[in-house]
């Protein structure tokens, strides 16, 4: 049953559908992107969906961005609002999912599940789509019906367009619940559910913003210009690094960032710290695209100008003078014509200096997914999926599967970067043979001919 | 008429139909490349094996800018050097033409191992010019030609043909459009896959979901796609051979067993003047049907057990329903209100989720309808597939019901 996860055969996933139901939902910080985000989405399965915000005015604003978000006039028919004041309680007490979607702050979290939990009927599920406060600690304390109902549902923005959702259990969790959303979240809301560990970030941030955050380091020295050029479409991926983190904005990447720094300690510790400039300019009010200043601009004329990270100036994109870079044209017309690996070999091969800093953060990105493996998800496949449908990004595996393995080994040696042991193992015994074997998903969509 | 084929189905591979090829910076080459190299590792087949190849394509030259398609499998891989190829085209029903080229010649013992490429990438342009394109596949001077978006509204005429001789409610078009993406969900290459679709949102009928020629609104069209499928066809002896390496039987190995064709005139108003005091209101669709049923052997839909039909827009589906036989002429709606169409129903249509759920790269979909027709009867059609089916039967049409070719694909 699609998407591609293939835990439950199909008679499994019927059973686990007609277990319990899910009719009405509650939305807590309907206003915010992600709020109106994931509640536009639960109106496509769910009958009754409750935008609950701080006033009435700021619901029906959510309600009225969910409208303009999928496009359909069913979210208003199926859509009730509220304030926290006066709807709250008559609310949460008949919801079977109430979902928390509030600031990324643990104790305004902590004092919302404090009402929640006095509101809450006995079964009614609590999900929160933090995308890295610790599960475990959000229901700490909390009574055993509320930890056994309380689970992180990860949903990335926007909810309805990308399918790479991670699903979160604390160590309290009834595990036959995380089975159901599981799969209602795969038949009913049509996401590609990935179970994450819960870890700092989880799964798909941790991973992903290491090489954002690499990128941002780069970027110092280097210029916005030429690291997107570098970390580029033909990488891998839609959407450049640092236009990435433009979009997302400067301070939710600052938020994740400092997380996993704060919290984990791996090999790869350095990538994880925020470059100090972003931190001076964001006192400047450079938050990315949401402040209209970010890596890129671009003025009414539609003149994109760059910023130069040391002295916090910008200016116009063609004024930036670039290294040669053909071997990445040649890569891309290569990819052009659905010619992967040949294209990947080219990659390998390029010389300079650029190159070597590119193939070391594809390097890295591959070493750093499979060291994972164990801690965030429990195989290279959680990683895998909400890299590709989450990130949008060739998925380690693929990059594998596409460079070839010895090939890959080599060239996370020569970056100086720890080679994970299965990959290190296959490339001496060319077992497995291939590493992503998803039928369902089509590897050359990743690789962008940019 | 000719006997029933005895052409074999070995299998294929469609690619993800919610793919924009053009956000990938995609040469149309690609799409070929990727389709045709899924279909050799999907089905273990080596590139030296195939001796002809089909492309089933309608537009390119206008699309992509690139005509001369058959050349593009040595493109594909090397050992395809020197493979006599060729490209067929009938509007919507090019997939279909070329499947029914590649089979004569296996008939004709000409070749043993045969591979059929549909393929059409269309998000190179807008909206607008995209349907300009799609004009040429009705007489466009005549038909098309400063009207925007003419097929809608083609197909909107023939339901106000349909509600003309026997009365028409839009709520049945909103249900053929409500069973479609309910498919789609359950296919993993569906384009319209993880849209946001709800029955509401499907049966909405204001200006949310505004109307594009008369009758059929939004949700009632198929979609602009990008997509490529393959397919292999061979001979007995070659299929014998198939499946003996495969570990199989013979038996096991699905077969075209019989195929309707024809072409009924280019306008609309021509066809349906023609067809004033006739039973059915695209009397060439039904004979390529009954035809298809004689060369088969098998007697009507009720031999059939499901059925991937060409719903370019809600109106040729309810069409196709009644010409089918699953009702009598104009009575479409009592197959609806039943729930037969439905994958668990009586009658299965586009268990896939159609052209309007799948999606429909013109030149692909007659190759992807006999790829999902092959899934059905060998039981490989995952979440969508239909419970026990032997057979199964594809209705393509091209322009407005002016080529019509079907198959009776079964074990």
């Amino acid at each position: 049953m699609p998407p591609s996860s293939d835990r439950f055969s199909l008679k499994q996933a019927r059973e686990l559908l007609a277990s319990r139901s899910i009719e009405k939902v509650v939305v807590l910080g309907a206003n915010g992107t992600m709020g109106y985000g994931s509640a536009a989405l639960f109106t496509q399965a769910v009958p009754q969906v409750t935008f609950l915000a701080r006033t009435k005015a700021k619901a029906e604003e959510g309600l009225g961005a969910a409208i303009k978000l999928v496009r359909s006039p069913t979210v208003a028919s199926r859509a009730k609002v509220g304030d926290y004041e006066h709807d709250f309680e008559a609310a949460v007490a008949e919801a079977d999912l109430v979902f928390e979607a509030l600031t990324e702050d643990f104790d305004v979290k902590k004092d919302m599940f404090d009402r929640v939990e006095k509101a809450r009927r006995d079964d009614g599920i609590i999900a929160t789509v933090t995308s890295g406060l610790s599960i475990n600690q959000l229901c700490q304390g909390r009574s055993d019906s509320f930890r056994k109902n309380f689970l992180g549902l990860h949903f990335f923005n926007p909810p309805n367009v990308i399918v790479g959702t991670e699903l979160i259990a604390g160590k309290d969790t009834d595990p036959g619940l995380v089975e159901f959303i599981e799969v209602f979240g795969r038949v009913r809301l049509g996401r590609e559910m990935i179970r994450s560990a819960d870890t700092p970030a989880f799964a798909g941030n941790r991973v992903g913003f290491k090489v954002l955050n690499e990128a941002a380091q780069l970027a110092e020295r280097l210029g916005p210009v030429l690291v997107d050029r570098l970390i580029g479409p033909y990488t891998g991926r839609a959407l450049t690094p640092l236009a990435t983190i433009d979009l997302v904005g400067w301070d939710i990447h600052r938020a994740i960032v400092d997380n996993v720094h704060q919290n984990t300690n791996d090999e790869a510790h350095e990538t994880h710290k925020l470059p100090d400039y972003m931190d001076k300019l964001m006192e400047r009010g450079v938050l990315g695209n949401k402040t209209g200043r970010g890596f890129f601009w671009k003025d009414d004329e539609k003149v994109i100008h760059v910023l130069d990270p040391v002295s916090g100036n910008y200016k116009p994109q063609d004024e930036v003078k670039l290294p040669n870079l053909d071997y990445i044209d040649r890569v891309a017309a290569l990819h052009r014509d659905a010619r992967y690996p040949e294209a990947m070999q080219v990659f390998l091969a390029a010389e300079g200096d650029e190159a070597d800093i590119a193939r070391k953060v594809i390097a890295g990105y591959i070493s750093y997914a499979f060291h994972r493996v164990g801690e965030v998800t429990e195989t290279i496949d959680g990683i895998d999926r909400i890299m590709g449908l989450g990130f949008n990004w060739a998925p380690p595996s693929v990059l594998v599967d596409t460079i070839g393995v010895a090939a890959t080994v080599d060239m996370i040696d020569q970056a100086g970067l720890p080679v994970p042991e299965n990959l290190a193992e296959a490339a001496r015994t060319g077992e497995p043979k291939i590493f992503f074997d998803n039928p369902h998903i089509n590897v050359g969509r990743f690789f962008v001919a940019g | 008429m000719a006997a029933g084929s005895d052409v074999y189905v070995l299998g294929g591979y469609m690619t993800d139909f919610a793919r924009n090829w053009t956000k990938e910076n995609k040469h149309f080459s690609a799409l070929m490349r990727e389709s045709v190299l899924g279909a050799l590792e999907k089905c273990d087949i080596a590139p030296e094996e195939i001796e002809s190849a089909h492309v089933g394509n309608f537009a390119a030259e206008l699309y992509c800018m690139q005509g001369h398609l058959g050349a593009f499998f040595t493109e594909a891989h090397p050992a395809f050097s020197g493979l006599p190829t060729a490209r067929h085209e009938a509007a919507c029903a090019s997939g279909s033409i070329a499947i029914l080229v590649a089979s004569a010649e296996i008939e004709a013992g000409r070749y043993d191992l045969q591979a059929v490429v549909g393929i059409e990438q269309m998000k190179t342009v807008s909206a607008a010019e995209g349907g300009a394109f799609l004009g040429t596949a009705a007489w466009y001077e005549q038909e098309a030609e400063g009207i925007e978006f003419p097929f809608p509204k083609l197909f909107g005429k023939l339901g106000d043909e349909y509600d003309k001789r026997y009365g028409l409610k839009d709520e049945y078009l909103a249900e053929i459009s409500k069973i479609n993406y309910a498919n789609a969900k359950l296919n993993p290459n569906a384009q319209t896959r993880t849209w946001y679709m709800n029955k509401e949102h499907a049966l909405c009928r204001t200006d949310d979901n505004p109307s594009v020629g008369g009758r059929i609104r939004i949700s009632d069209c198929s979609q602009v796609t990008d997509g490529a499928v393959t397919v292999f066809l061979a001979s007995r002896e070659y299929a014998e051979k198939y499946a003996k390496g495969m570990g199989k039987k013979l038996a096991d190995i699905p077969r075209i067993k019989g195929w309707g064709h024809n072409t009924a005139r280019l306008k609309f108003d021509d066809k349906v003047a023609e067809s004033h005091h006739a039973e059915y209101v695209l009397p060439h669709v039904r004979s390529t049907l009954t035809s298809a049923w004689k060369r088969a052997g098998v007697s009507g839909p009720e031999d059939i057990d499901v059925i991937e039909t060409h719903d370019c827009f809600t109106t040729s589906e309810y069409m196709a329903i009644d010409h089918f036989g699953i009702t009598k002429p104009g009575e479409s709606w009592k197959a609806v209100e039943e729930g037969w169409l439905e994958i668990d129903g009586k009658h299965p249509i586009n268990p896939s989720g159609g052209l309007i759920g799948a999606g429909h790269p013109v030149g692909a979909t007659g190759v992807r309808q006999l790829l999902d027709c092959y899934k059905q009867v060998v039981g490989e059609a995952g979440a969508f597939q239909v419970e026990g089916a032997k057979n199964a039967q594809t209705l393509n049409i091209g322009g407005t019901g002016t080529t019509s070719c079907s198959f009776v694909v079964g074990r």
